[in-house]
């Protein structure tokens, strides 16, 4: 199965992989992952007060296709606010990146990602 | 007739697989191509879709994690859905942490040792997990069959696991 050009540039060259201190309290974990291929996937936010993502790494243990959404989904947060970016759906993921129909999961796992880090930091503002 | 029926063997986690396989040879021996040679196109086809169900079901029968699920589901039990993602955090930070390691292991002092080491630990993870399963699915109720649902989900990212271990020994003692 051949990658699109966008998941091969995301995948050669993957944006803002990393890692925070997760018990920074503007530190927002998203862990996700998907048993049908073992992959697991690791999404943080850092938050301002005002909710605005200032910053966003990843960690993917996973195909392509897997390591592309999480890439690109670290770009398309940064600057927005929580509320903002959990409007993002697995489609606008797909169809960016052109992801053939059997690897529509690596999107959803990239969306799941961002709803579990926005859980996370609602949880820690919460305390 | 389920899996189980097709192999006269009882429906539990716990297969004798020597035994499976000598019934799985029996039962193939019944639908070779051979004794149809002379008989109608149907019954040569009919054959040949017996001898795939055989096949199928020996292959299930035969790994514990494909025999699991398969006793799941005889059972009803809702399997969420396999592209369904897994959110158990402390899991998943583990698994993560697991392949950080395995990752670690090419740049490792001693290979061989670190190599080991990761197949040692990942062997008696994945052996705790299967019997703690293997004692959820004979317990068999509701809540004990949704817990081994649970652990055969995990077991799957171990799985995955040893594919990526198996390939980088492979590639570290290929050459």
């Amino acid at each position: 199965m051949a990658y699109s050009e966008k998941v091969l540039d995301h995948y050669e060259n993957p944006r803002n992989v990393g890692s925070m201190d997760k018990n920074d309290p503007s530190v927002a974990t998203g862990m996700v992952g998907a048993p049908a291929c073992g992959d697991v996937m690791k999404l943080q936010l850092k938050i301002s007060k005002d909710g605005i993502i200032e910053d966003a790494k990843f960690k993917t243990y996973g195909c392509g296709s897997a390591i592309a959404s999480s890439s690109l989904v670290t770009e398309w947060v940064k600057g927005k606010s929580i509320e903002e970016a959990g409007k993002i759906k697995n489609t606008d993921i797909a169809e960016e990146l052109a992801l053939p129909p059997v690897k529509i999961h690596c999107s959803i796992l990239a969306e799941d990602a961002i709803k579990a880090a926005i859980e996370d930091y609602k949880s820690k503002q919460g305390k | 007739m389920n899996y189980f029926q097709l192999f006269g063997i009882e429906a539990s986690f716990d297969v004798d697989l020597q035994n499976l396989s000598s019934n799985y040879q029996t039962l193939q021996k019944t639908v070779h191509p051979d004794k149809f040679a002379h008989a109608s196109e149907q019954e040569q086809r009919i054959a040949v879709q017996k001898s795939a169900h055989i096949n199928d079901a020996y292959q299930t029968l035969k790994q514990p994690l494909l025999r699991a699920e398969y006793i799941l589901i005889q059972r009803g039990v809702d399997m969420p859905n396999e592209q369904h993602s897994f959110g158990d955090t402390s899991f998943l930070m583990h698994q993560m942490e697991l392949r950080e390691t395995l990752e670690d292991v090419k740049s490792a002092g001693d290979v061989d040792a670190a190599l080991l080491e990761v197949q040692r630990v990942l062997s008696s993870e994945y052996l705790q997990l299967t019997q703690l399963m293997r004692a959820q699915i004979s317990e068999n109720n509701s809540a004990s069959n949704g817990a081994a649902c649970d652990n055969l989900r995990k077991l799957k990212f171990y799985q995955k696991l040893n594919v990526e271990v198996d390939r980088l020994e492979d590639a570290l003692f290929d050459d």
